[in-house]
């Protein structure tokens, strides 16, 4: 922890490939991913349905294994280790936001919240205390007891959002986050995001929209399972602005 | 890796719950399973409750010698003749034993009493000897017993017997025939009311003739199904029954065709018949709750069927395989074992109600509510197991994708 670099490593992905089928039905997801992505950085990746970005980000996030190659999180190689060892990691180093929410709708608010850090073996106050406190941060706080269904969709994003961070971690996967959303809720998700990543927050989001490309500090475009475009984005004056309070930004940025 | 219990648990609870009226069916089946196999246990552990209760008000100076690989049928009064082992020759040898008190043989003679018109059916007549009355603690309410100097033609008679024979509790001096030999009743027992006994007899529905009598019905070196012993005090039984040993392993030729039966042992029913019987009860009731188990089984997959995203999701927030297991695992553990509770009450008030028309009351015993705990929770655990290894292998990025 010490050694601090001027930038650190996150991930480190060396001709990484991910094979679906056998023999004639043989198709590569991923043919071979070279990707190196340092603390801090918004990546967003895009390419064609099919051109392997969820496979990556699914590789990524420990749910897939690789058929071959390289893949370093925080500097240690993962592919080789158990599955068990697999969800500790994904308890302790890896937020996912998906595009439909995936809140479980049995559950309130604060304890969808709180559910990841169940798996880390904290206590029920203390999960509590700290789901409450950061969706505190999302102005979520009095939707605290409500359930998934009495949220609107950005809302639910938000809450999803909320799960994501709420364990710290290294590095935050979104699938197509605002997939699910109209514009508006779009837009008030996104902003969220890039509040995550002005805080330094590592962020790698999939996406088909080229409008939230304006967000990220990177963007990949993929094709045939491989990269076929990695361009950096210069830091952006927009990125000094304070953080305003989500709830208002849709009336003051509206049209 | 910390278990989560108290996490899994109220988690169960809410899943659970927010499905009651389908929770509650699935329970049902445990329910109803537990309940008969508690029932049968209950009443079955009050036969040998019995049994029990005679042999503790009896000083623990009793035994019996029984021969060995038959079944002397002591079920509700109902008499199942068997070859036996023991014979007459085997009661002589034994009746000198140091320590000995009272020795009696049980004869039991084929055929039943009749008055030539009324013929009772289900009754035993026996043969023995006068010193059954003192070790079988047998009280006459009317006359007397047999005793050395009676008549060989008269007879003692159970009060229900008698009823059945004559109209009435009061029939000294009235007679009545078995096998075509006349017998006076010169006693009638005081109502004994314990079908089942360690003496094999339902004395209310016996009548008791002379041992040298029921030589002659019977023919000389006719079986005896049980010899019942009375030591001096409950500290000589051991010796007697030792003496007793080596005394007939010598005249049956160190041919072991008989068992001494003291203590405790006496009241295990020890007929294969009551055995068979429950067994063959318990196995019936154990079907319900296969049954049930199955119930749990099947609301358990729909369960993770319909929870698939949720585990998917579960996964992807850091819940390895072995919470998804325990997730789902303690929700049918919980379902089966507060089925198991509610059969256990269950069992006990349908035994309870079955007692009513019986002549022994349920037990109550550790023993069966462990029984009942143990098998509720072995059915949670088999039934349970499958459904959460299958949740747990589900992979969980197809999961993520299902929609609902």
């Amino acid at each position: 922890m010490a050694k601090k670099h001027i930038k650190p490593v996150v991930i480190k992905l060396k001709g990484l490939k991910k094979r679906y089928g056998i023999g004639n039905a043989e198709h590569y997801a991923l043919d071979g991913v070279n990707l190196v992505i340092e603390k801090g950085e918004f990546i967003a990746i895009m390419g064609p349905s099919g051109c392997g970005k969820t496979t990556l980000l699914n590789v990524l996030g420990l749910l897939d294994r690789p058929t071959d190659g390289d893949y370093l999180l925080d500097g240690k190689a993962v592919e080789e280790l158990s599955s068990a060892h697999h969800a500790r990691i994904r308890s302790e180093q890896i937020g996912f936001v998906f595009q439909n929410f995936n809140l479980i709708p049995r559950i309130s608010v604060i304890e969808n919240v709180a559910l990841p850090l169940t798996y880390r073996g904290m206590r029920k106050m203390k999960r509590l205390k700290e789901a409450s406190r950061v969706l505190k941060n999302f102005h979520l706080q009095e939707r605290e007891y409500y359930y998934p269904s009495q949220l609107s969709g950005g809302q639910s994003q938000r809450v999803a959002i909320a799960r994501a961070l709420v364990n710290n971690p290294s590095i935050i996967l979104a699938d197509e986050p605002t997939g699910n959303l109209d514009s508006r809720s779009s837009h008030i998700v996104m902003e969220e995001l890039s509040d995550l990543h002005r805080r330094g927050n590592t962020i790698v989001m999939v996406t088909h929209n080229p409008k939230l490309t304006t967000y990220a500090s990177r963007v990949i475009h993929m094709l045939d399972g491989k990269i076929a475009s990695d361009t950096k984005i210069p830091v952006t004056a927009e990125s000094t602005t304070e953080k305003i309070p989500l709830g208002k930004i849709p009336k003051e940025k509206k049209s | 890796m910390r278990l989560l219990l108290s996490d899994h648990l109220s988690n169960a609870y809410e899943s659970l719950h927010s499905n009651r009226l389908r929770t509650f069916l699935t329970c049902l089946g445990i329910t109803i399973g537990v309940a008969s196999v508690t029932t049968v246990l209950a009443l079955g552990a009050g036969v040998t409750g019995i049994i029990g209760k005679q042999i503790s008000a009896l000083d623990g100076n009793i035994a019996i010698i029984r021969p060995q690989a038959t079944g002397s049928g002591d079920l509700t009064g109902q008499q199942i003749l068997t070859p036996s082992t023991l014979t007459e020759s085997d009661y002589k040898a034994i009746a000198a034993t140091p320590g000995l008190k009272h020795s009696a043989p049980i004869m039991l003679i084929g055929g039943s009493a009749s008055t030539g018109t009324i013929k009772p059916r289900d009754t035993a007549v026996i043969a023995t000897t006068p010193s059954l009355a003192s070790i079988a603690r047998l009280d006459v309410r009317d006359g007397q017993f047999l005793d050395e100097v009676t008549n060989q033609q008269t007879a003692v008679i159970g009060e229900q017997l008698s009823v059945e024979l004559f109209g009435t509790e009061q029939s000294v001096g009235q007679t009545f025939t078995v096998k075509k030999q006349r017998f006076t009743v010169i006693g009638v027992l005081k109502r004994f009311n314990d079908p089942i006994n360690f003496s094999g007899v339902d004395f209310d529905r016996a009548a008791i003739i002379h041992l040298e009598m029921g030589k002659k019905m019977a023919g000389t070196g006719a079986p005896l199904q049980q010899i019942n012993l009375q030591a001096r005090s409950a500290k000589d039984l051991a010796a007697v029954i030792r003496t007793i040993d080596t005394q007939l392993a010598r005249s049956h030729q160190g041919d072991k065709d008989y068992t001494i039966i003291s203590g405790r042992d006496i009241a295990q029913p020890t007929t294969h018949l009551f055995k068979a019987i429950q067994g063959v009860s318990v196995a019936i009731a154990s079907i319900s709750l296969l049954v049930g188990g199955i119930g749990i089984m099947n609301i358990m997959l729909v369960s993770v069927a319909e929870r698939t995203r949720e585990i998917g999701l579960r996964k992807a927030v850091g819940a390895s395989n072995a919470h998804i297991i325990w997730q789902f695992l303690i929700e049918s553990l919980i379902m089966s074992l507060v089925g198991g509770v509610a059969g256990y009450v269950l069992g006990y008030i349908i035994a309870f109600t079955i007692s009513t028309f019986l002549t022994f009351d349920p037990v109550f015993t550790w023993y069966i509510a462990g029984v009942a705990a143990v098998l509720s929770l072995i059915v949670g655990m088999v039934f349970g197991i499958y459904p959460a290894i299958k949740a747990a292998r589900k992979d969980p990025i197809e999961s993520l994708r299902q929609y609902r």
